[in-house]
């Protein structure tokens, strides 16, 4: 190398080096990193926190556990709903496609707060009240949620394939979206197919 | 026709106490809320907004977060008892959440400003560093290259052949 190839490595060498020293400022500016996707999680998880623990089949008058949590992976703190519905199989689910939640009126809600890389858990009791059979239709008056009973009306026919009468419990995941100053549904939903018996 | 008429005006009369006296709401679903929870909502969005300003100012906001977890434990029993057509118990549980997230607004603007305090500290000692860094590191740069230089040409000029002159 001549003198002059020399002197061109020590100027970048001394650039590089400057880079460095002054770095600590730059990150206060520019972002390194941080492009990680963002989304929220939904589970729903049986009484023992496990997935085999479902309820499917269940009585009129008994109490069944499952626990419903969210994880929030958005880059911040979220302001989340969780919408709790019924349904039997003929009515409308949400559509994660088209972001659409289900047009069914929900029973009762959850509204909470969750820390970014934090997450949320609540315990959901369950039962059913005033379920009358009448030839082969099931109805249902009453969902009862954490002890507060819910009018619902809903009514399912003999599936004779399956044998049973079946319904869905689910919940449906909205978060605040801090531009339009709404909640918007999250694409996210859980449920679980219950078997109602009789008695 | 008479009592047709009397019974028919005082149902238009009830209808409209009932309407004015106590203040309702629409809510952005459809369903009607009273005015009590409407507000707690617009409470705990307000109180949320202040919060999210604190934490993105890089304040420790989780103490706030578990006050607002409350308030929306509240707000969310609140409108359970909508649902279930009881509007007192809504408007208790609505001033609840209300009380909860009072002063949170306050003190998450408070932990804001001490937060961006910090930040300006935090800047102006990596500035004060950077700057530093750098001159050391030009001048550092600036000397070695210059011994470098003149140990460089001492050793190519020793090595290089003399030319000797036979003029004598």
């Amino acid at each position: 190398m001549n003198l002059e190839e020399y002197r061109t490595m020590f100027v970048v060498v001394t650039l590089v080096l400057a880079l460095v020293a002054v770095s600590p400022l730059l990150s206060v500016v520019v972002p390194f990193g941080g492009g990680s996707e963002r989304f929220s999680e939904l589970w729903l998880l049986g009484s023992d926190h496990m997935t085999e623990s479902y309820p499917f089949d269940v009585a009129v008058g008994e109490e069944y556990c499952v626990f419903v949590g969210v994880g929030n992976h958005m880059g911040g703190s979220e302001y989340y709903k969780v919408y709790v519905k019924f349904r039997n199989s003929t009515e409308s689910l949400p559509d994660i496609h088209k972001s659409m939640p289900s047009s069914l009126d929900s029973l009762c809600e959850f509204r909470f707060f969750v820390g970014e890389g934090e997450v949320w858990e609540m315990p959901v009791i369950f039962g059913f009240e005033d379920v009358v059979v009448v030839g082969d239709l099931l109805s249902v008056g009453n969902v009862v949620i954490n002890g507060v009973s819910f009018p619902v009306g809903a009514s399912a026919v003999w599936d004779s394939e399956n044998e049973g009468y079946f319904f869905e419990l689910f919940f449906e995941l909205w978060h605040y979206d801090v531009v339009s100053h709404s909640f918007r549904f999250d694409d996210n939903f859980v449920g679980l197919w219950l078997n109602i018996t009789g008695s | 026709m008479c009592s047709w008429s009397r019974f028919l005006g005082f149902s238009f009369f009830l209808f409209f106490l009932f309407t004015f006296s106590v203040p309702w709401v629409s809510a952005s679903n459809g369903n009607v809320v009273p005015l009590e929870v409407a507000e707690a909502e617009k409470a705990l969005v307000l109180a949320y907004d202040a919060v999210l300003e604190a934490e993105e100012a890089g304040a420790n906001v989780s103490g706030l977060l578990a006050r607002l977890n409350l308030g929306g434990e509240y707000l969310a029993e609140a409108y359970v008892w909508v649902r279930l057509g009881d509007s007192e118990s809504a408007a208790r549980f609505a001033g609840l959440c209300v009380e909860v997230v009072g002063d949170i607004r306050g003190e998450a603007v408070g932990l804001k400003e001490e937060a961006h305090g910090w930040w300006v500290l935090d800047v102006s000692v990596r500035l004060i560093w950077s700057v530093f860094g750098m001159i050391v590191i030009v001048v550092v740069g600036y000397v070695v290259w210059h011994v470098f230089r003149r140990r460089y040409l001492e050793r190519v000029l020793g090595s290089r052949p003399e030319v000797v002159s036979d003029e004598s």
